[in-house]
């Protein structure tokens, strides 16, 4: 998969109206995705069907309708030649606890199709990449919690997959633990080629690591595509205002001073949204209007869209 | 001037090598599928005996082991010490009999040692990596049946391959290569067929739980329950003794029997007081097919719990 298209690098991974029932229940309805090469960030809430949309791409479950296609292959005709490039770390957080890290690094590389002695050498870079080399023959057991991710994230790289699986890769971690796992990600998808999908329900944790996002909403695709497309790289301005008595209604004396003036306006309260310009011109213009109205700032800063207003949007 | 190579990059008169570069790409062979069944199965015969594991992981798959073939050396220490043909002077009993022998190490290995192989990948999350992989579900369950059946295999078979080779090299063994030959075959046969029948029923009831504890007392209750009721009917309530289809350990030697040409009639079966003596009123033909019975329901019984395991479909 490395030719490139005219729009740009061709998808690893691609499904077409790839819907997905249980009973009753639509987990994927209609999904249209392409995944390009980079991080992808896959983010929706729990229930949104990322787990089923990562089962459905790994051939794992046949799905009710559509197709997808992985790598040039299909995941249901395809699924374990296809399974041999693709890496997977589940969500869960349950390793065989009296095994060495090295020997279950070793043994998954083993069974996706590496020799021994390959599966060997391997299992130990891949420890020593992830931060784990001085452990690695320490018992899974032993491992703390953000340690155990990491093992999971070196098994699913360590047979040099074109492509990794991460399920909730930062589950259980806390901020610091969860920053050193992203940047180790974002490191292996842009020093080693490997095309990464991160499934996450944290939203700044996507931003701030991937390069496309598919964001998934009760089995809906809310929204596909580059982040910077998605979101922009445009910064409004955030102005909060102090709701006071005397003068009555400053508040929507500005909301009504800067429409006037043409500037792109949300409101929500007492707080203003103002986008459509040049972020010092819009303070300029958020100053100038609260002065005139007799208003009080209590809050003003520029700000991005963010992964959050693109579901409180969209969703 | 260097060349990449599969493990390394080496100088161009061979001279020096970097052997270690940390994670790189790899552009060998692999191995697919038939190298994941590998993987599985031998990683799986490992852990069932215990090797890689803490100490506490050995003793049980080891003393199954030993109490298996402990008799089998006291034999061939008898023969060797007394130096007379045993067998024939029906003092040391012959190789179909030895499977009295190893009844107590197929309990204890099926009823504790085997619930574990299956229970402990649903414990601790490897199915669902299993199945990432290049193994489909019947692959998977197909390669820890055959590591539980190949280890299985050292109980049903090793003592006697250890006591027909004693037996031979003490001047004790059959006469001729024919017979050894068939002697051979029928201890390979029998121990194949008790071992598959085993599996199925231990690895069937290992399925339904992912407790192992619960997993250690259904193959127990199996084992045993199923022994104790049917002899009871059987032997003492004189019912049909077709009913020794559901007994594991008595159909499973049944079949070792005729394995070994005893059929109907069998010797003792002029002892009325001889547990199990009504096994030579079954037909041959239905021996074989309640053992295969035990092996197809047994797959079966595993195969429907897994499909309702989520992400197994």
């Amino acid at each position: 998969m490395s030719a490139e298209t005219a729009s740009g690098p061709a998808a690893v991974a691609s499904t077409t109206a790839l819907t997905q029932r249980f009973g009753s229940t639509v987990a994927l309805d209609a999904v249209d995705i392409q995944l390009h090469p980079g991080v992808t960030g896959l983010v929706g809430a729990n229930g949104a069907g990322k787990t089923t949309l990562i089962n459905a791409l790994l051939g794992l479950r046949a799905p009710t309708s559509g197709s997808a296609n992985v790598l040039g292959l299909d995941p249901r005709s395809q699924g374990p030649a296809l399974r041999t490039r693709v890496g997977f770390a589940p969500e869960r957080d349950v390793l065989p606890d009296e095994m060495r890290a090295v020997d279950f690094v070793r043994h998954l590389a083993q069974v996706r199709g590496l020799p021994r002695s390959e599966a060997r050498t391997r299992a130990s870079d891949c420890l020593w990449l992830v931060g784990l080399g001085e452990e690695r023959t320490r018992t899974l057991g032993t491992m703390s919690t953000g340690q155990r991710q990491r093992v999971k994230l070196a098994q699913a790289i360590a047979s040099d997959p074109q492509l990794v699986l991460l399920d909730e890769p930062t589950s259980g971690l806390d901020p610091t633990q969860r920053s050193e796992m992203l940047t180790l990600i974002g490191e292996i998808s842009s020093e080693h080629s490997v095309s990464v999908v991160l499934s996450s329900h944290l939203l700044n944790e996507v931003e701030s690591v991937c390069d496309h996002v598919v964001a998934l909403d009760a089995g809906r695709l809310v929204a596909c595509g580059p982040l910077s497309e998605l979101i922009g790289d445009d910064e409004g301005v955030l102005v909060e205002l102090v709701d006071v008595t005397e003068p009555a209604g400053t508040v929507d004396a500005v909301e009504r001073a800067l429409r006037a003036t043409g500037i792109a306006l949300e409101r929500s309260g007492t707080t203003l949204r103002l986008g459509g310009g040049e972020r010092d011109e819009l303070c300029d213009r958020a100053r100038d209007a609260v002065a005139d109205a007799g208003a009080r700032i209590r809050r003003l800063e520029t700000r991005r869209r963010t992964l959050a207003d693109l579901f409180e949007t969209t969703a | 001037m260097s060349e990449s190579t599969e493990s390394g990059v080496e100088a161009a008169d061979g001279a020096a090598q970097i052997l270690d570069q940390r994670y790189r790409p790899y552009h060998g062979p692999r191995h697919g599928l038939a190298g994941a069944v590998r993987a599985v199965l031998v990683s799986s015969m490992r852990f069932t005996l215990g090797l890689g594991r803490p100490a506490r992981h050995k003793f049980l798959p080891w003393l199954a082991v030993v109490v298996a073939l402990v008799p089998a050396i006291v034999f061939v220490g008898i023969a060797t010490v007394l130096d007379i043909d045993l067998i024939s002077e029906n003092i040391l009993p012959e190789y179909h009999e030895y499977y009295g022998y190893i009844q107590a190490a197929l309990f204890f290995y099926c009823g504790i040692v085997v619930p574990e192989i299956l229970v402990a990948d649903r414990r601790n999350g490897m199915l669902p990596l299993y199945l990432s992989t290049p193994l489909r579900l019947w692959s998977y369950l197909a390669s820890k049946a055959a590591a539980v059946a190949v280890t299985l295999s050292v109980i049903t078979m090793g003592p006697l391959l250890f006591l027909l080779v004693a037996y031979t090299v003490e001047g004790s063994g059959p006469a001729g290569i024919g017979e050894w030959l068939t002697v051979l075959v029928r201890i390979l046969g029998s121990g194949i067929a008790i071992a598959a029948t085993m599996t199925a029923a231990s690895l069937a009831v290992s399925s339904l739980t992912d407790r192992r504890a619960f997993a250690v007392i259904g193959v127990v209750l199996l084992l045993l329950g199923s022994s104790l009721v049917t002899s009871s009917l059987v032997e003492t309530a004189e019912l049909d003794p077709r009913l020794y289809a559901f007994n594991l350990f008595e159909i499973g030697a049944a079949l070792k029997d005729r394995i070994y040409g005893i059929g109907p009639p069998l010797a003792f079966v002029e002892d009325n007081g001889a547990p199990g003596r009504r096994l030579s009123e079954l037909a041959t033909w239905f021996v074989l097919c309640a053992n295969a019975a035990w092996v197809l329901a047994g797959a079966a019984v595993v195969w429907w719990r897994y499909r309702r395991i989520e992400g197994t479909q």
